[in-house]
């Protein structure tokens, strides 16, 4: 059973719940679990937020090109991991994927 | 000690006391929400780099304010520049090499500008098949009041020699990895065009940093990319610049591509002037509607050419009629429109913009397909469920 004196302690419970989910939102969201989750995460979002991969839905043949372009660019792969890079890339970021609802801004006023 | 029911009560009794007083962050699942200062209501396409889309109900300003304009930034934002010690050199094919202040560019005769800046990939999550990039819907585009000397006065200081036939800018981007700088050049005649400015003002105020600070190229008509943010350098060449960012980045084939179809760098082009195009504002995309009378608005602009025309259709394109041009207007702005639409008969209705310019070019009903997107400007069309 939860105990809470007052009032004050619930709102101060509400309040840390409701930073820490802003929090979240502020950070980048986690690219899909599988085995090459956190090579890619490493090696992409070194320069970029996830969300920058996100949002893409390509073809493998697309998803080859960004991902030598990316490599030619300074993102450290290694050689063996290339392939894997691009089919956990077109397995989870294809053109038939529903589009990425992405976040907005605050508003100014709730900033004062 | 506190049953569950009473600590949901006591929960929602401080949210309550707490909204009323303010101390909320604004923030709901339905909702959720990123600060970014000085950005307000913006679509988070990217926190870092920082890549914001204004959402449609915002076109219904002529002046796109501040906190409302889009920002495309393809690297990180430079994280020391100081407006005293910041320096902004010019060289190259000149005769005398000069390098200038924020002051001394505010103490030269200054111009303005109203110029929509629209991002060349704007747009680009409609083309099919899909294109890789900033997922760009409607809104990476704006309309301001941008303030400056002319470039082609900060060029006479330095004297363009003959042989200097295009002009570099330099943006101080931070740069990761081995991304190459971010360098683009436009022809001399665009750069000694009286309207093509260094501005230090936006809207009537300095350049924030996202947009540029302490001063950009304003390249008016053109994509925003050739509007070059945080100037470091200017320098005159003989040839078209032709690193990343203006080949094999930047470029259109010169022959219309079938979709899917690779571009041949050496049978492309770099990207300068906008497209005609509208884009209907009204937020009700998907909505129900139960008036007999509804304003259908928007937003349209060509580039360097003038809008001289937005038609609205109601039956998905089959009929049109003209929408009423808004007073406002400028060379290189855009102008707004609206149109009231009748409507007598409850069912699901397609409605269309199609804007025409001065130059006799007609927004498409399918845009030319790019590898990267680019100019995307076809016909712009939400749909609603009328029921009344």
């Amino acid at each position: 059973m939860l105990k809470f004196k007052t009032a004050i302690d619930a709102a101060a419970i509400l309040l840390l719940m409701m930073t820490c989910a802003r929090l979240l939102i502020a950070q980048s969201p986690e690219l899909p679990s599988g085995p090459m989750q956190k090579k890619v995460t490493t090696a992409c979002t070194e320069c970029h937020e996830s969300r920058i991969i996100l949002q893409q839905r390509l073809s493998k043949a697309t998803w080859t090109k960004e991902v030598d372009k990316m490599i030619k660019w300074g993102a450290v792969v290694d050689a063996q991991d290339r392939d894997a890079f691009i089919d956990y890339l077109s397995t989870h970021f294809s053109p038939d994927k529903p589009a990425m609802e992405m976040p907005r801004s605050a508003l100014q006023k709730n900033k004062q | 000690m506190l049953s569950r029911r009473d600590f949901l009560s006591e929960v929602l009794a401080a949210a309550a006391a707490a909204g009323s007083f303010g101390l909320l962050p604004a923030w709901s699942a339905e909702e959720p929400s990123i600060d970014i200062p000085g950005e307000e209501g913006m679509i988070v396409r990217s926190a870092r780099f920082l890549d914001l889309e204004m959402p449609p109900g915002f076109f219904d300003s002529w002046i796109t304010p501040m906190p409302h304009f889009f920002v495309r930034n393809h690297m990180h934002e430079p994280s020391t520049i100081d407006g005293e010690t910041w320096r902004l050199s010019i060289g190259g094919e000149v005769e005398q090499p000069a390098t200038v202040t924020l002051r001394d560019l505010d103490g030269m005769p200054p111009h303005t500008v109203t110029n929509t800046l629209e991002c060349a990939g704007n747009g680009r999550a409609f083309q099919e098949p899909r294109v890789p990039g900033i997922q760009w819907q409607k809104g990476a585009v704006g309309n301001a009041r941008f303030s400056g000397p002319r470039l082609r006065d900060v060029l006479e200081r330095a004297g363009v020699k003959p042989t200097g036939r295009h002009v570099m800018f330099h943006g101080l981007d931070e740069v990761p990895g081995k991304v190459p700088p971010f360098i683009r050049s436009i022809p001399i005649e665009k750069a000694l065009d009286q309207h093509t400015l260094i501005a230090t003002k936006m809207n009537g105020t300095p350049l924030s940093k996202h947009h540029g600070f302490p001063a950009r190229a304003l390249v008016p008509g053109w994509i925003g990319a050739a509007s070059c943010k945080w100037l470091g350098e200017i320098k005159v060449l003989e040839k078209e610049f032709d690193g990343n960012f203006m080949k094999p980045g930047y470029r259109m084939p010169n022959h219309p591509l079938t979709p899917g179809e690779p571009l041949n760098v050496d049978d492309s082009h770099v990207v300068t002037a906008l497209n005609v195009k509208s884009v209907i504002s009204s937020v009700w995309d998907q909505a129900k509607i139960k008036n007999k009378v509804q304003k259908v608005h928007g937003a349209a602009w060509a580039g360097e050419a003038d809008i001289v025309k937005v038609e609205v259709s109601t039956d998905g394109g089959t009929s049109w009629e003209d929408a009423q041009l808004g007073r406002e207007h400028a060379k290189y702005a855009w102008r707004l429109w609206n149109y009231l639409w009748k409507v007598s008969k409850s069912g699901r209705y397609t409605i269309m913009s199609r804007a025409t310019d001065s130059r006799g070019r007609v927004q498409p009903m399918t845009a030319d397909w790019n590898p990267s997107g680019y100019l995307y400007n076809a016909i712009d069309q939400i749909k609603v469920n009328v029921e009344i």
